[in-house]
C-alpha cells in the first residue's frame, strides 16, 4: 500500500496511507525504499485483518482528524538520510576491548545477527576484494526488498563481519544477484512478508569441493558446514545491511524463523542418479553456480522401509500436502523445494524414475483436500477470490472438504536436489517464488 | 590503547538517492473527490469506507470512489485510474 500511495503522489495526487500497529517503521522503511521519503501516514492501533467490524470502525474514528491533517496540511519534509559511507573509529583498552565496543555499537544498530562480528577494517576488506576480479564500486545490483545499493565494497564489508575468506566472496556476489532477480515486484515483498519468508542458497559445480562446502549432513552446525555457515552468514548480514532487511522495519515477520540465519548448502553431486540441480537450469556441469530458494517452512519426511521407487516416492508426496492455497487465480501459486537423500534418490533413480518422472510422480500423488487447503482464508466478503473460485461459496463445509485437488499445479512447480547423508530422510519445504541460479565463476580473480 | 578503524557496511538505498517530494495539499476536501484503495485484506475495506463516510459528514459536497484490486500491491492500472479520477486518495495496508 505504501508503494501504490507512493504512485499516487508522483501522479501529483496526495495519497495517504492508513498503517496498523507496528507498521509504523515498515512505512518509514518502505517509503525510503520506494523514493519518498516525504510519504505521508497515518497509525491505528491494531491490524484491521482479525478485528471485529466495529472496532475496525472505531478505530478509524479515532484517527479521521490526523487523516484530515495529513491529506490538507503542508508537508515538512522527513530527516535527511543516515550517512553509510564514513568509517567508524573505536577506542578500547586493547584492540579486543575496541572490538567488543564495536560489537555492542552494532548489535545496538541492528546491524548485525546477533552473534559476534568480524572487524571490517580498512585492511581486512581490502583483503577480502582480491577474491573477485569486480572493482569496489562496481554496483552488482539494487538489493530488495530496501533496495540499497550493493556495491562489491559493501558486499566485501559484510563478507569480512561474518567471518568469511576472499574466495567466499564471489558465491555470496552471485547470491546477492541472484536475490534481486527474485520473483516480480509481487515476489520481492513476500521478503517484508508477516510470514517467515528466508532465503536458502544451494550452490553447485566445481566451487562446492574447492570451498568445502558441505553436501551431506548440510543444514546444521558444526565442524562440518562451517563454510556452509560463514558464506551463509555473510549473505543474510548484505541482505541485512544492504537489502535493508531490518526486523520490524522490512522484515515484518510476526514469530520469526531460524531460517533466516540463513544457510548456504551444497548439491550431492556424486551421490545423484541425475544431472545436478544448475544443468537442470541451463549451466554447464562444470560451472559454478548458486541457486537461491525463498523458503516458507521445512518439515521432515522419514521413510521407515520404502526400498521400492513407488513406495518412496508415494511416501514423499503424501508428506508434501500441507499449508495454504492461493485462490487468486486458476494457479495456486505453491512450490515445493525437495531435498532428497541419497537413499530416496539411488533407488527412484536405478529403478527408471527420471528426475523429471519424479516430478511427474510427486505431482499426481500429492492430492489434498481443498477445503482445508483453504480454511485459512474465510471465502464471504474476500476479495482475493477470483470469478474462477466464486462456485466455492456456494459449497457447504463437508463439500469443500471432499474436493480433492493436486498441492502443486504442475510437476514444474517441485524443485529436487539430491542432499544430505545416509538414510532415508528428506526435507521438503514450501516454496517460491521460482528459484533464481546465478553463475559464480564470473566473479572470480 | 587501540584505536579501531571499521567500514560501514551499510548501502545506501536508490530510493532515498533519487526521492520524490510529496504533492502539495488542498486547504479543504470540500467538493473534492476521495478515492479508496483497498488492498483486499479483511477489516481494511469497513476501515476505509467508515473514513470515507466521516470525509463526507466533515466537509461539502465531497464525492467518495471505492478501489481494490483484491490483493496488494494494487494492479498498475487501477492506481492509476484512481489517481486520474481522485483529488485526494486514502489507502489501508495491514499486512
Amino acid at each position: 500500500m505504501i508503494h501504490d500511495m507512493i504512485v499516487i503522489e508522483k501522479m501529483g495526487k496526495p495519497g495517504v496511507a492508513i498503517v496498523s500497529g507496528r507498521f509504523d517503521s515498515d512505512a518509514v522503511a518502505s517509503s525510503r525504499a520506494f523514493g519518498m521519503p516525504d510519504l505521508q501516514w497515518i497509525v491505528v492501533p491494531h491490524i484491521y485483518r482479525n478485528l471485529d467490524p466495529e472496532t475496525c470502525r472505531t478505530q478509524t474514528e479515532d484517527a479521521i482528524d490526523e487523516l484530515i491533517g495529513t491529506l490538507t496540511a503542508s508537508i515538512d519534509a522527513r530527516t535527511p538520510d543516515a550517512e553509510t559511507e564514513n568509517n567508524s573509529r573505536y577506542e578500547g583498552s586493547d584492540r579486543y576491548d575496541a572490538i567488543l565496543k564495536m560489537n555492542q555499537e552494532f548489535i545496538n544498530d541492528d546491524l548485525g545477527d546477533g552473534l559476534f562480528l568480524h572487524p571490517a577494517t580498512p585492511e581486512a576488506v581490502a583483503e577480502m576484494l582480491t577474491g573477485t576480479n569486480l572493482p569496489p564500486d562496481h554496483a552488482v545490483c539494487d538489493m530488495p526488498p530496501g533496495f540499497g545499493i550493493a556495491t562489491v565494497e559493501k558486499i566485501a564489508v559484510n563478507a569480512v563481519m561474518a567471518g568469511a575468506k576472499p574466495e567466499h566472496l564471489p558465491v555470496v556476489i552471485a547470491a546477492v544477484k541472484a536475490l534481486s532477480k527474485i520473483g516480480g515486484q509481487g515476489g520481492k515483498s513476500l521478503l517484508m512478508s508477516t510470514s517467515p519468508q528466508a532465503p536458502l542458497l544451494i550452490v553447485n559445480g566445481p566451487v562446492t569441493k574447492n570451498l568445502g562446502l558441505n553436501a551431506r549432513s548440510a543444514l546444521g552446525p558444526g565442524r562440518d558446514n562451517q563454510v556452509n555457515t560463514i558464506i551463509g552468514r555473510a549473505f543474510a548480514l548484505c541482505f541485512r545491511n544492504i537489502g535493508h532487511w531490518y526486523p520490524n522495519k522490512m522484515d515484518m515477520d510476526t514469530i520469526g524463523t531460524s531460517r533466516k540465519f540463513i544457510q548456504c548448502i551444497a548439491e550431492n553431486e556424486d551421490a545423484s542418479p541425475w544431472d545436478p540441480f544448475h544443468v537442470d537450469q541451463g549451466f554447464k556441469a562444470n560451472e559454478s553456480t548458486v541457486s537461491v530458494f525463498v523458503t516458507d517452512g521445512e518439515l521432515d519426511i522419514q521413510d521407515q522401509g520404502n526400498h521400492t521407487a513407488e513406495g518412496l516416492l508415494k511416501n514423499l508426496a503424501y508428506g508434501s500436502i500441507f499449508g495454504t492455497r492461493s485462490l487468486q487465480g486458476e494457479k495456486g501459486g505453491v512450490e515445493r523445494l525437495i531435498l532428497m537423500p541419497p537413499d530416496v534418490a539411488r533407488p527412484v533413480g536405478s529403478q527408471g524414475f527420471s528426475k523429471q518422472a519424479a516430478k511427474e510422480f510427486i505431482h499426481e500423488h500429492a492430492r489434498g483436500s481443498l477445503g482445508k487447503m483453504i480454511q485459512y482464508m474465510p471465502l464471504k466478503g474476500e476479495a482475493r477470490v477470483t470469478e474462477h473460485w466464486k462456485w466455492l461459496e456456494n459449497l457447504s463445509e463437508q463439500q469443500l472438504l471432499d474436493i480433492s485437488i493436486p498441492v502443486l499445479d504442475s510437476p514444474d512447480d517441485c524443485y529436487i536436489m539430491v542432499v544430505g547423508a545416509d538414510r532415508a530422510k528428506t526435507a521438503v519445504f514450501p516454496s517460491g517464488p521460482a528459484p533464481v541460479t546465478e553463475g559464480i565463476d564470473q566473479y572470480m580473480p | 590503547m587501540h584505536l579501531l578503524e571499521v567500514k560501514n557496511p551499510v548501502a545506501q538505498q536508490r530510493g532515498v538517492i533519487s526521492a520524490f517530494s510529496a504533492s502539495d495539499r488542498p486547504d479543504t476536501l470540500d467538493n473534492k473527490t476521495v478515492g479508496l484503495i483497498w488492498s483486499g485484506t479483511h477489516g481494511g475495506d469497513i476501515a476505509l469506507k467508515r473514513a470515507g463516510e466521516m470525509l463526507q459528514e466533515r466537509f461539502e459536497n465531497v464525492s467518495v470512489n471505492f478501489y481494490t484490486g483484491g490483493n496488494y500491491p494494487t494492479p498498475p492500472a487501477i492506481v492509476q485510474q484512481a489517481g486520474e479520477e481522485c483529488d485526494v486518495i486514502v489507502g489501508a495496508t495491514a499486512d
